[in-house]
């Protein structure tokens, strides 16, 4: 049964068993340069091996010949073999990139806002790094360019801000995040009367309406009915520190009027707002950002908000 | 010789192989299906369409576990029952009952396991996503399945054991160890599905990825070199190049396999020394995932000229090639360094799919046009139908690798930027922004996959009943014949 056969193409010997009438098999060498790439690969494994840590020695392990100088939380320079904690800090304290990053950070925490925006190259250092910060945490809810979502999250672009836009105030609003609330009026006020506000709301802006029912409206807004002007004021300018929106400025956060085509939508859309309120929260940064982060964020969003002005 | 003067579908239980290789079919097109639309909810997240059950997260379990153990897995015992019969010329043991015990046992917990993923029901673990009740039912299966195959092999009628058979033998006993020890759990309550796993924390984690990656290497690699230990040198019709190489790389594989798991948490919080140990013997395992290329490879020599004329063989020979190039690309991305950009990307995914399709999927797909038609005795309906699924395959695996090399080193690339003040030059969302086309194309690449899949069912289908019709006439059968 276990004759070798020898091939009439090349000549190889098989090594004499059949199976399942035709499979065999030749007894061909190993090719050679796969033997020898294979002895490279064990070369290589034994060179890793005494570079890093390997192998496990009891409750201990070989810590390889390959170091790591870096310093410890406490100040102390430390030389230990190489891990990837150590290589981390290593790389945060030494590393090129992060020296410079470092030394801008350093120097923008140090300075004034009004500093930051003098100078060119702190104001180009607080785009880059601003435009991280705010991509990772704002960009989800105010859009990657800031322009916002009408109705759910403000825009940042305009230099409108509920919540007042000087530094302190944009400060603020980061670190302890803002309740956006007004009631709903739908059992305060009777269709007739929400329709009448309505119109009143639309005047302020010079929006068509029906001048009749604005003028009831206005009534209800600066009565005891309505008590919009509570939070709108009788002037309709809102507060800052209620993030009450001005409602003469033309600029709609919730009920965007300019989106629509018709005034009967227009109307439509503003006492949807008047009747069921609005709640709209944004969360608290300071713990998630230090800092130096958030002023660089302030300072980020100064800049977004001035440059679309101009 | 006496056996020859048998038929060869009586002397062979060839009804459970018939079985396996239909399901085998039906699950990938399923699967693959799966696939092609959680691919697509990435480039088009409308898909969506706000229903929990089919969100990325529920389905794509589905088509992991559809691809890789509805359509692998009976692949791997339609063709190891095929194979350990005719290599040992005998018929498989256990009589009817107990092969058609693993057919329904094996497919039923991949239906309920699957069917539950869409609800929620996972125990979170990759490729290991069944709860224990399945876990329990599979594992008795599988040792089903081992006796079936170990005493097949012990009542063979030849003094040698195949080398297809060494490797099956591998690929059974590790999974049923891989299996059993990732899957140690306690229920909650018996009449419950939740289980907590035995292991906690960082054990858990490499427990989990010993198992995940031996999933990659005895289930997705060393059964199908079983596969290809016995298709490609009867397809070719010459004999396997080296019995020498054969044996060492069969070895070598065997031991290497087990270590290299922990690469897949590379620079997370395990000890630095399983990271470096997992490297090391990611790149020993090369030369050994090699050899079985090239044993496969060279068997051609001397019948070079049928890539040109056989189907079969091309696609035999084009999986071989996508089995080096990812067993080349596999030790690279195990090197921490180059982990260091790949880990998280779709370089990731891309490279388990030109193992999955490049590989499993093609070297099961050209195995089966051989093994089909001999099971029902008969012709393939058409040989350029076979043509028609290797262009829209191979075409579908190239757009797909390329389409995530782009997303994936290119994702990886703009995470590690900096600019010019020593900030990281991209946010995560333009990186996302970025891969969108990259994604789109990997979609397609998937859609021509499955059509190929789609052929291949028609083809099949059209063999099977002519094959049925001849029997019918069996006048006309015994004049082909």
């Amino acid at each position: 049964m276990a004759t070798p056969v020898k091939d009439p193409l090349t000549g190889a010997e098989t090594t004499g068993h059949v199976w399942d009438e035709t499979l065999q098999e030749f007894n061909n060498p190993l090719p050679r340069w796969w033997l020898w790439t294979f002895y490279a690969t064990i070369i290589f494994a034994l060179v890793y091996w005494f570079t890093y840590p390997s192998w496990p020695i009891g409750s201990t392990y070989t810590k390889g010949f390959s170091s790591i100088t870096y310093k410890t939380d406490a100040g102390e320079t430390k030389t230990t073999h190489w891990n990837m904690r150590a290589l981390l800090a290593q790389d945060m304290q030494t590393g090129e990139q992060a020296l410079k990053q470092k030394a801008y950070l350093e120097k923008v925490s140090a300075a004034s806002y009004e500093q930051i925006a003098q100078d060119p190259d702190m104001s180009a250092f607080v785009r880059s790094y601003g435009n991280g910060i705010f991509g990772d945490k704002c960009a989800a809810c105010h859009q990657a360019g800031g322009q916002g979502v009408a109705g759910l999250f403000p825009t940042l672009v305009d230099d409108d801000w509920l919540w007042g836009g000087n530094v302190e105030q944009i400060h603020q609003t980061i670190v302890g995040g803002r309740n956006g609330y007004m009631p709903a009026f739908n059992t305060t006020l009777n269709p007739e009367q929400v329709d009448e506000v309505a119109n009143y709301v639309l005047s302020l802006s010079g929006i068509e309406h029906n001048a009749d029912a604005a003028a009831k409206g206005q009534k209800i807004f600066n009565g005891y009915a309505g008590g919009c002007y509570q939070c709108h004021t009788t002037a309709g300018k809102g507060l800052t520190s209620q993030g009450s929106a001005n409602l003469t400025d033309k600029i709609w956060t919730v009920a965007d009027t300019t989106a629509e085509e018709t005034p009967a939508e227009r109307l439509k859309l503003v006492k949807n707002v008047i009747t069921n309120g609005i709640q709209r929260q944004m969360p608290v940064f300071g713990a998630k950002l230090s800092e130096t982060e958030i002023k660089v964020l302030v300072a980020y969003l100064k800049q977004m908000s001035t440059t679309q002005q101009q | 010789m006496a056996h020859s003067a048998v038929v060869s579908s009586e002397q062979y239980n060839y009804e459970i192989v018939k079985k396996f290789a239909i399901a085998a079919i039906v699950w990938g097109i399923a699967g693959m299906t799966a696939g092609v639309y959680i691919a697509s909810e990435l480039a088009w997240p409308f898909l969506n369409f706000d229903i929990a059950q089919i969100t990325f997260g529920r389905l794509r379990p589905v088509h992991t576990s559809g691809v890789i153990f509805g359509f692998g897995g009976n692949a791997l015992f339609a063709t190891s029952y095929y194979i350990v019969q005719r290599t040992c010329q005998t018929r498989l043991a256990g009589g009817t009952f107990w092969p058609n015990f693993t057919f329904w046992g094996w497919n039923l917990c991949i239906a309920i396991a699957g069917t539950g993923y869409l609800f929620g029901i996972s125990q979170g673990r990759e490729y290991a996503e069944p709860e224990w009740y399945i876990d329990l039912a599979i594992a008795v299966v599988w040792v089903v399945y081992f006796l079936i195959y170990t005493v097949t092999l012990v009542r063979r009628n030849q003094p040698h054991i195949y080398v297809a058979n060494w490797f099956f033998m591998s690929f059974i006993l590790a999974t049923a160890l891989l299996h059993i020890f990732n899957n140690l759990a306690m229920p909650v309550s018996l009449l419950g599905v939740k289980s907590y796993s035995l292991f906690s924390g960082v054990q858990d984690a490499m427990t989990q990825w010993w198992y995940g990656h031996n999933a990659v290497g005895f289930f997705l690699t060393a059964a199908f070199l079983g596969m290809m230990y016995y298709f490609v040198p009867k397809q070719a019709g010459r004999p396997v190049y080296s019995y020498r190489l054969s044996i060492v790389h069969f070895w070598a594989l065997s031991f290497m396999y087990m270590w290299v798991g922990t690469h897949h948490l590379h620079w997370t919080a395990i000890p630095d020394w399983t990271s470096s140990l997992a490297a090391v013997f990611s790149i020993l395992l090369l030369m050994p995932s090699w050899g079985g290329m090239i044993n496969g490879i060279m068997t051609l020599s001397g019948a070079w000229d049928k890539l040109r004329t056989d189907p079969i063989m091309m696609f035999l020979i084009t999986s071989l090639s996508f089995y080096g190039m990812s067993t080349f690309e596999g030790p690279m991305m195990s090197l921490k360094s180059v982990n260091a950009l790949s880990h998280y990307t779709d370089w990731t995914v891309g490279h388990v799919h030109s193992g999955a399709l490049g590989w499993v999927a093609m070297v099961s797909i050209g195995s089966f046009y051989h093994m089909i038609p001999r099971l029902w005795n008969t012709t393939i309906y058409s040989s350029k139908l076979i043509y028609t699924h290797f262009f829209l395959a191979t075409i579908g695996v190239i757009l797909y690798i390329t389409a995530l090399w782009v997303s994936g080193i290119g994702q990886g690339l703009m995470l590690r930027a900096f600019d010019e003040y020593g900030n990281l030059a991209y946010t995560f969302v333009e990186t996302v922004t970025f891969m969108h086309g990259p994604l789109v194309a990997r979609a397609i690449g998937g859609m021509f996959f499955v059509s190929g899949m789609l052929v291949m069912a028609y083809n099949v289908y059209m063999t099977i009943t002519r094959a049925k019709q001849e029997e019918k006439t069996p006048v006309i059968a015994v004049a082909q014949a």
